[in-house]
């Protein structure tokens, strides 16, 4: 191992066995044979990385690629089936937070049970109490018992004690989102402050904005196979890019126009086919930010509707209302609609950042709606920035040196 | 040696299992650790009403006969059955932090071994006021009893809990075959009673010779014959280092077991 490293993977290889139905019993091992067939999948096909010592990586990649395994590996509460992993120091894992927690304990009990678990000695704890409660925030209620507590003192305990175990290399995974702001702000801050005392950190997070503030350095987990091996920023703009692409070869291209969702109006006309395309002139519901999309709704008039207007609203998948417009606001223009047709909104560059949007479309009268259909499209937004809010604001950054 | 030196640096752990196990067991009732000493006295004035007024029997003073033999059993028994599940119960722990696995095992038998403690004591002080009263120097013998017994019952507990984690009905096997072991232990009976061709296949039998001393001390106040203690020590240590190498084996898989 060299001196320098705190961490050595040498082509590591885990494969799991994924049974079709799981039989535990004797019954089921000894009678149903061939009911217990299984599928060899290989989780991890041959990682090789070093973590230098005061170092810190993140793990990223999709649900399924191997970052938590490799983590797992990492901890040895699993063991490769071939190569090897050296580690140097000690370890300290935050995978499960709370661990042994008694209900009916207080929580100065409770940190000392916790504690022990991550292989802390009693005088190692005695000495770590003040700071423990001191950061769980928790003075007052200490000796209450823990069942008493809300589940973010709890987890605030939890964690006090998680972060306070001095390790020489730390693995998290995917535990920093605790409590209200201003207990992450701490965390994380307190992260900071356990990486510039030179502790080695491993992190598989899927928050990449996290990754970027604390990591050195990203491994980008594909398929049980390293992939990009980088700078955060680099190595994620990359992976961005891609899920962007797997999410649109997923949907296969098609716009998603639902059926069954609310949809309302006298019934005078009717939205009866919708395109969404790109600039190609494409169908398609996953979108780059930035990108032209092109929405076209085609409609039949069953009645005569006089003083019009044609409508478009653009709602976040949480319900947040990022954008409406129609033809009324915008050119208070009277239109009579008496034969079937079609209206298109057209953006030349949507603006919206990464996330799900449900697109409404509508015909108005001033006297009601013809035709609310309020969720027409339904869309997928992905960007190589990690820009935050809900659209991006053109804009020029200027500093000087 | 390994082992050994990690089972040490993880001590606290093991300790605040013990603490966690024996405080948690009677929190929120009214008397609280009090029942640790009430159950054991409780049942033994069952055993009192049971067998010195309805099922007489020839043996003098037969539910104290019978009661030094059982707190010991009550201590083996549980860990057997008990103890099978204590990596299935605590999964979640296994399956997401790294420690020495032994450690469950450990903490649970030392925690029955802490409760049968308490009610020997519980056994001592009715000895005394009953004035029956105990020989000192066989009592100097019975923490080498119960530290035979206590590897023992680790031995097997290591077997049982990693064997459960495979195999699942283990645990429900395990009820029975306890009880028909309590029925092949001299517990209810002396070894006196079994007929003279099965008395050397009682030996086998890894609790009979410490239940035998056990009764040796509390109940006809003696030092128990050294060939009871060596059968005792062999068996014992025979089967903690089975136990040892068994769960060591099973133990790299148990988180995909899970």
């Amino acid at each position: 191992m060299l001196q320098e490293n705190a961490i050595e993977v040498r082509d590591i290889t885990k494969k799991f066995k994924v049974y079709y139905d799981k039989g535990h019993t004797l019954k089921e091992i000894s009678l149903f044979r061939n009911r217990r067939r299984y599928e060899e999948r290989n989780v991890l096909n041959g990682i090789s990385f070093e973590v230098k010592t005061g170092e810190a990586i993140g793990l990223i990649g999709h649900n399924g690629c191997g970052k938590s395994t490799t983590l797992k590996l990492l901890t040895k509460i699993m063991y490769p089936d071939s190569g090897s992993i050296e580690m140097k120091g000690r370890v300290s894992s935050l995978l499960e937070l709370g661990a042994g927690f008694h209900p009916d304990m207080s929580g100065r009990e409770n940190i000392y049970t916790n504690a022990s678990i991550f292989g802390l000695t009693r005088k190692e704890i005695d000495v770590r109490l003040d700071q423990i409660i001191d950061f769980s925030e928790l003075q007052e209620f200490i000796d209450n018992p823990v069942r008493t507590y809300s589940s973010g003192m709890y987890m605030r305990l939890a964690f006090a004690v998680a972060i306070n175990v001095n390790a020489d290399i730390l693995l998290i995974d995917e535990i920093l989102a605790v409590g209200d702001i201003n207990f992450q702000a701490k965390c994380f801050s307190k992260m900071q402050e356990i990486k510039a005392a030179g502790t080695t950190i491993v992190i598989v997070s899927h928050s990449l904005g996290q990754i970027e503030q604390i990591c050195d350095r990203s491994l980008w987990i594909h398929e049980g196979k390293l992939k990009a091996v980088g700078l955060p920023m680099d190595v994620h703009a990359e992976y961005r890019s891609f899920m962007g692409q797997e999410r649109m070869r997923r949907q296969r291209n098609e716009a998603i126009v639902h059926a069954d969702s609310k949809r309302w109006g006298n019934g005078k006309a009717q939205i009866n086919k919708i395109l969404v395309t790109n600039a190609e002139g494409a169908e398609k519901s996953v979108y780059r930010t930035g990108e032209r999309i092109k929405i076209t709704a085609f409609y039949k008039v069953n009645e005569k509707v006089e003083n019009a207007a044609f409508g478009i609203a653009f709602f976040r998948v949480d319900g947040v209302h990022c954008y409406g417009t129609n033809t009324q606001i915008e050119q208070s223009e009277k239109i009579t609609l008496s034969r079937d047709g079609k209206f298109i909104f057209e953006f030349p560059n949507i603006e919206l950042l990464p996330g799900d949007y449900r697109v409404g479309l509508a015909i108005t009268q001033d006297a009601g709606d013809v035709d609310y259909f309020s969720d027409a499209v339904q869309l997928t937004i992905y960007s190589e920035v990690d820009d935050k809010g809900i659209a991006r604001l053109e804009h020029v950054i200027e500093y000087e040196i | 040696m390994k082992l050994i030196s990690e089972l040490y640096a993880y001590r606290e752990m093991i300790f605040s299992l013990i603490r966690r196990d024996l405080k948690g067991r009677y929190k929120g009732s009214a008397l609280g650790f009090l029942w640790t000493f009430i159950n054991p006295l409780l049942q033994l004035g069952v055993y009192t009403m049971v067998f010195s007024i309805i099922m007489k029997n020839d043996i003098e003073d037969y539910y104290l006969f019978l009661f030094v033999a059982l707190i010991p059993w009550i201590f083996f028994s549980t860990s057997l059955t008990g103890g099978a599940n204590c990596i299935r119960t605590q999964q979640d722990m296994v399956k997401k932090i790294y420690f020495p696995r032994e450690v469950l095992p450990i903490a649970y038998v030392t925690s029955q071994l802490v409760n049968m403690i308490l009610s020997l004591l519980v056994v001592l002080g009715v000895l005394i006021v009953s004035g029956k009263g105990f020989n000192i120097k066989a009592l100097m013998v019975l923490p080498i009893i119960m530290i035979l017994e206590y590897m023992l019952a680790l031995g097997i507990t290591f077997i049982t809990a990693a064997v459960t984690v495979y195999l699942r009905d283990v645990e429900y096997i395990l009820g029975i075959i306890s009880m028909a072991w309590q029925f092949s232990t001299p517990v209810m009976y002396s070894v006196d009673m079994v007929p003279g061709r099965l008395r050397n296949l009682f030996y086998l039998n890894p609790m009979t010779p410490l239940i035998i001393a056990y009764r040796d001390i509390l109940y006809y106040k003696r030092i128990p014959e050294l060939q009871t203690l060596i059968s005792g020590a062999c068996l014992g240590v025979l089967l903690l280092f089975v136990g040892i190498y068994v769960f060591a084996k099973l133990k790299r898989h148990f988180v995909e077991e899970l």
